[in-house]
């Protein structure tokens, strides 16, 4: 029986993935800038309305409440899916850090954690301008609303903690599982519309969503860029990180 | 006009304000976040370049 151990590939800045990261960004953009024109010039200002049962109005068969406030969903939902897909690689990074005890495993979920919540900003301001207009209240404490708020507080925590703690094997190792436990929630958050059907939030991944295909593709468009946007800020951001690291051994190696 | 099709529409206006807000935190959100790396990551380039001759004088 062979004792060597197979040495562990690690994630590094100056690839394939970081030559293509600026192009993933301006696409993203290209993407996300088309998929608003188009949310307000192809689609209907307003798809449909409260109507008992179903009614034809002009040309459209109208069956359920979707008002011009339902143009946020086309950047809300792709910038909530992708923070927690996002988180899903922090419990990933940090798994792989408890594996195998190699700081840049730590780095890279520090990364893409800080990128998770800059998405995670952003789906609760958005959300938070739907809830005025359409609850009339600035916060309810709805099922979906109240877990996703308790996954930022997580990540909030996440960066308190990773503050709080000089040691750096310490702080990773605490980090890697207080990422995974915070990943924990991400299934419950996404999960909680069909858990609790009372919930007020509608359940917008299901197979009989009634989403017009031309509202589909604009979602699609809105989600890809999205996407392409959360990939890049990680590349740009690991880069930089990598390379700072890189200044303090240089400094140090000037220093002796 | 159809009084389904005009309850609509009177929703459009008051909507709107709402809807653009929306769009453009998020747009400015990752706006600012884009800015914060891109400048962070030219700064880290220059400190490298200048350590990197620091460096090589030394040797």
């Amino acid at each position: 029986m062979s004792n060597t151990k197979k040495a562990v590939k690690l994630p590094e800045a100056g690839g394939i993935f970081d030559k293509i990261a600026p192009i993933a960004l301006l696409t993203g953009a290209l993407l996300a800038t088309l998929g608003f024109i188009l949310t307000f010039t192809i689609a209907s200002l307003v798809p449909g309305a409260a109507v008992n049962g179903v009614e034809l109005i002009g040309d459209q068969m109208v069956s359920n409440k979707l008002l011009l406030s339902q143009n946020i969903f086309y950047f809300h939902v792709p910038v909530a899916i992708a923070s927690m897909l996002a988180l899903g690689f922090t419990a990933y990074y940090g798994i792989r850090f408890l594996m195998t005890k190699e700081a840049r495993f730590d780095t890279c979920a520090k990364v893409v954690t800080e990128v998770a919540l800059v998405f995670i900003i952003c789906t609760m301001a958005s959300g938070e301008l739907w809830t005025r207009f359409e609850w009339g209240v600035w916060w309810a404490w709805e099922p979906r609303l109240t877990t996703y708020l308790i996954l930022m507080l997580l990540v909030i925590g996440y960066f308190i903690l990773r503050n709080a703690i000089d040691d750096p094997e310490r702080r990773a190792s605490y980090a890697a599982v207080f990422g995974i436990i915070t990943f924990v929630d991400v299934p419950i958050c996404f999960m909680i519309t069909r858990m609790i059907p009372s919930s007020v939030h509608p359940v917008v991944f299901r197979t009989d969503s009634g989403m017009p295909p031309d509202r589909l593709v604009l979602f699609l468009i809105c989600f890809f860029g999205m996407l392409l946007i959360a990939f890049a800020l990680y590349r740009l951001r690991f880069r930089q990180v990598r390379l700072a690291e890189r200044v303090a051994a240089l400094k140090e190696q000037l220093d002796d | 006009m159809n009084s389904v099709l005009e309850e609509i529409y009177s929703t459009i206006l008051p909507a709107a304000p709402y809807v653009i807000g929306a769009y453009a935190l998020i747009f400015l959100g990752l706006f600012v976040y884009v800015l914060i790396v891109v400048l962070g990551l030219k700064k880290t380039e220059k400190q490298m370049d200048v350590l990197e001759e620091l460096l090589a004088e030394k040797n």
